[in-house]
């Protein structure tokens, strides 16, 4: 009984120390490179179509779960349709259809990634979520010969792992992704 | 100086731009009925009156310690203790001077001190300086023009003429009965209360669904109570028990629904009144009378006749009705808009009226009026020189707006109304002040969209009259919901002129147009499906229509009016009507056509609000084009096909790739909710995902091979998986085909389903 009462950090071998002094030492060396915030890039990583995106966090703020959505007459095929994202109405851009990629594939495209910036707001459309990383700018590589078509021009870059980063500030910025449609004359006969 | 110091000032230099606004205002409004030449009386009572402002707008700004603004006050007071007294007159030149003394205040006062330019200064400097000319008693000025005037004035100056009279146009409120409270403070109160719609109709949904628990129950304790008596006789006593205890239970949970459902209903009654009350009192609040829009305009009229060369009256009358502030501020740009539209295109120069024998300065009238439907008519007119039909009819083939053919069959007020087309203008320079075919495009949009109605108006070297029908305030929105095939809309119950059912024979067919009578009138009818351009297989009241249908003897169609035009829409059915809350389409949708916004129902559902006035153009445009249909296409296939697919997205993609192979699809979200509807309904194929929550797409093939009725049908499944293994397990569980996601496309699922059926 008195040997329970003992206090539990009494280390009894040598080897049990060994392991503490490393651990000490580990924690009390400076870490190797400190990374400038600026450097680094914070993504959501996501799949769609086959292929891993990253957006910038900044620009999510949040992911939403798609589980119903009205279609609009008339709008380009690369609006899905709007969503209740509690109490308001939100429009869902299918990427895919955007940067016209093959159609090839059916996606479960389930997932909304809510885009925003202060003048805009949109949701992307996105297969499955695969998680958060940051990335280090200096390891993009700006652009790859081998992706051609609309999909270039909103790339940031794409890391050594084959993850492709959007430039969500363009998409947020870009007019076509804009639905502005008046309807003209036509004099009734 | 504290924080709390410059705080303190901030705010108190605020409430003095709010004051100086005021007295400003005061003094606009008075210059300009000076310049009307009143009678002496009331000559006597504006100087004096003027006066007071400045000398209150001074004794502000030194409160505050705004010495320049004191400084030019200072000659301002002056000049009018001169004119009281009768040793200047009021000349053209001082009232420009004036004028232009009193914009730079009303500019000065909007800056704060760092923020003041060089140039200000410089200007203020020279405004002073002209100011101070006219303050010396040895000035230029003509020596007292007017005695009898200047008799009057000062009698009137002694015995203090009545100030209640004095404030041109401000209407004074008897004091301590009125708070000054910022717009955007009750604005979002009015939010607030305008969000509690959705609340109400939510509540109204979930009595609805109690209502319905209630009876469902209602009727489980009457069949059980009927079995129980149909086997009354041969029954064990352990079962017997069991069913009593049931129906003891059902019959405790009936009694709490009836009185849970009862206590419901009765909150959403005070509820829907509490909130409607306090809507309407919130929407009172901020009414406000038509002259907070229209007191700054003569001032306007004034500079825009100035720039012109021209002479311009402006006569307001009704102003004192009250209107919803939301619309009065919507209106403020077309009011604008038209009012330069009367200057510019109008009246004409002064040297022309003569030659025209009419009076040197032109009018323009401006006239509120409600009627008994809570509108507000409001005609903007002018007397100039109107406008010429031909010239615009020319103007419009010229353009390409109209095809030649067509505009020479228009009649006169049709040509008008192209006026309000986008890119239309008729005057032949483009002056800064309007021209540039674009305002009255917009002018008529902003009027639509506030539930209102334009027209125009005019006569040849008569003029011009513009009339805006508009309601008083913006009505809580109620909209009566169609649907067609499966999707809802909901269309302003104001633009619904009846809703019909008439038998198909008689719709008969005009110059390849379908029309339908009703009370005597001819409608044009179109599809509302078409119209919006929904895929032809999603048309279902086109078929219906063709007596494809077990219903097919009579159509439902809505007709719809937006000005003077009304159109049959034909709709698969009419559901209700319901009080919506509207809400934009979000940032990036900023203008859909035929579609104005959206509403949310109680069950969480979005719906899209349609706009009738793009309607109706679409269907225009679309009569034009369309071709006449030919029947014998339709349902070349009727097979019937079951979709089974989780994802909304992939569910919808599937549903519109086989429709529009002219299948019939049902859908289902998992699999357990494809075998119940394989079990009570008839088809000839399924179409399922593999991994579904609650039953799988193999569990689900395997439950359809395992049952006698509907063992033989073919599966397809669709999958992500793409192992091997996974193939194998497909086919044994008896699936006929199996499609992997990655290399899915449309041709290939539709040659699979053509080989299985």
């Amino acid at each position: 009984m008195i040997e329970k009462n003992k206090p539990l950090s009494i280390v009894k071998n040598e080897s049990e120390q060994a392991i503490l002094k490393a651990r000490a030492q580990a924690l009390a060396k400076e870490p190797e490179k400190i990374v400038p915030a600026s450097e680094l890039l914070e993504i959501i990583t996501f799949r769609l179509g086959g292929e891993t995106y990253g957006i910038e966090s900044v620009y999510v703020r949040e992911v939403y779960p798609l589980r119903d959505f009205t279609p609009l007459p008339g709008v380009p095929a690369f609006i899905l349709g709007i969503i209740n994202v509690r109490g308001q109405i939100l429009s869902i851009v299918n990427l895919k259809v955007f940067f016209k990629l093959p159609g090839k594939g059916l996606g479960d495209l389930n997932k909304v990634i809510i885009l925003h910036n202060n003048l805009m707001k949109f949701g992307l459309l996105a297969d499955e979520i695969v998680g958060t990383a940051s990335v280090l700018l200096s390891t993009l590589q700006l652009s790859l010969p081998t992706i051609t078509g609309v999909g270039r021009e909103f790339m940031k870059g794409i890391t050594a792992e084959n993850l492709i980063i959007l430039d969500g500030d363009k998409l947020l910025n870009e007019r076509k992704m804009i639905v502005h449609e008046e309807i003209a004359f036509t004099a009734s006969k | 100086m504290g924080p709390g110091d410059s705080e303190f000032n901030r705010r108190l230099l605020q409430t003095f731009r709010v004051e100086a606004e005021e007295h400003i205002h005061a003094v606009t409004s008075g210059l300009i009925e000076l310049e009307k030449s009143p009678t002496s009386e009331r000559y006597a009572q504006l100087i004096e009156a003027i006066f007071r402002e400045f000398h209150s707008l001074k004794g502000a700004a030194r409160s505050v310690n705004l010495r320049e603004f004191e400084q030019v006050c200072q000659p301002l007071e002056a000049i009018f203790s001169r004119l009281k007294r009768g040793e200047i007159s009021l000349e053209p030149g001082l009232f420009d001077l004036l004028h232009r003394v009193i914009d730079f205040l009303s500019e000065f006062s909007s800056v704060s001190g760092e923020k003041r330019t060089s140039a200000q200064r410089s200007t203020q400097k020279e405004l002073i300086a002209q100011l101070g000319i006219l303050t010396k008693t040895d000035s230029i000025a003509p020596e007292a023009p007017k005695p009898e005037l200047a008799a009057d004035a000062l009698q009137d100056s002694s015995k203090e003429p009545e100030i209640e009279n004095l404030k041109p146009k401000q209407k004074e409120t008897s004091f301590g009965q009125t708070v000054r409270i910022p717009v955007s403070k009750l604005d979002s109160l009015l939010f607030q209360a305008e969000e509690m719609i959705q609340t109400k109709v939510t509540t109204q949904q979930l009595v609805a669904e109690l209502r319905e628990i209630k009876s469902a129950l209602a009727s489980y304790s009457l069949s059980s109570r009927q079995w129980k008596n149909r086997r009354n006789a041969a029954k064990s006593s352990e079962h017997e028990e069991l069913v009593s205890w049931c129906e003891t239970h059902l019959d405790q949970l009936h009694a709490r629904i009836i009185s849970v459902s009862q206590t419901a209903e009765q909150d959403f009654r005070v509820m829907r009144r509490i909130i409607d009350d306090h809507l309407e009192a919130m929407k009172q609040v901020l009414m406000l009378p038509a002259s907070s829009l229209t007191e700054t305009f003569p001032k306007i009229v004034r500079d825009l006749a100035q720039q012109q060369g021209k002479e311009i009256d402006l006569v307001v009358s009704g102003d004192d009705i009250e209107i919803d502030r939301r619309i009065l501020e919507e209106l403020k740009d077309p009011f604008i808009h038209l009012m330069r539209n009367c200057t510019d295109h109008g009246i004409e120069k002064p040297a022309r009226r003569k030659e025209l024998d009419k009076p040197a300065t032109g009018k323009i009238s401006i006239a509120f009026a409600t009627n008994e439907n809570r509108q507000v008519e409001i005609s903007i007119s002018d007397d100039g020189s109107g406008i010429d039909c031909n010239q615009i009819r020319e103007l419009a083939i010229k353009n390409g707006t109209v095809p030649s053919e067509a505009a020479k069959k228009l009649d006169s007020r049709e040509i008008l109304a192209l006026v309000f087309q986008s890119g239309f203008t008729t005057s032949p320079i483009i002056t800064d002040i309007s021209g540039r075919g674009l305002g009255l495009a917009i002018v008529s949009e902003k009027v639509e969209k506030l539930g209102g109605s334009i027209t125009i108006e005019s006569t040849p070297q008569a003029g011009t009259t513009f009339r805006m029908l508009l309601p008083i305030s913006l009505a809580t929105f109620r909209g009566v919901m169609v649907r067609v095939s499966e999707h809802l809309y909901v269309i302003p119950t104001a633009n619904v002129m009846r809703t019909l059912r008439v038998k198909t024979e008689d719709i008969k067919t005009v110059e390849n147009r379908e029309t339908i009578r009703h009370n005597g009138i001819i409608f044009s009818l179109v599809h509302l499906g078409e119209v919006l351009g929904l895929p032809e297989a999603a048309n279902s009241s086109a078929s219906a229509f063709k007596g494809h249908n077990a219903d097919a003897g009579s159509v439902t169609m809505v007709i719809l009016a937006n000005g003077d035009s009304q159109i049959a829409f034909l709709v698969d059915e009419v559901l209700e009507e319901l009080q919506v809350l509207v809400k934009g389409l979000g940032q990036q949708l900023s203008r859909v056509r035929n579609i104005s916004g959206a509403t949310i129902l109680g069950n969480g559902r979005v719906v899209a609000v349609l706009n009738v006035s793009d309607l109706m153009k679409s269907a225009n445009q679309f009569a034009s084009i369309r071709k006449h249909r030919d029947g014998g296409e339709i349902a070349r296939k009727s097979m019937r096909v079951l979709v089974a697919e989780d994802s909304i997205t992939s569910r919808t993609l599937l549903k519109s790739i086989l429709e529009s192979a002219g299948y019939q699809v049902t859908t289902a979200v998992d699999g357990a909710d494809a075998f119940a509807r394989l079990r009570s309904g008839e088809f000839d194929l399924v179409v399922s995902d593999v991994d579904m929550p609650r039953m799988s797409g193999f569990e689900l093939t395997a439950k359809i091979r395992a049952d006698k009725r509907i063992g033989e049908l073919p599966v397809v499944l669709v999958t992500a998986l793409e192992s091997l293994n996974d193939r194998e397990r497909g086919v044994d569980v008896g699936a006929n085909a199996y499609i992997v996601k990655s290399s899915f496309d449309q041709s290939n699922l539709l040659e699979v389903i053509n080989k299985l059926i």
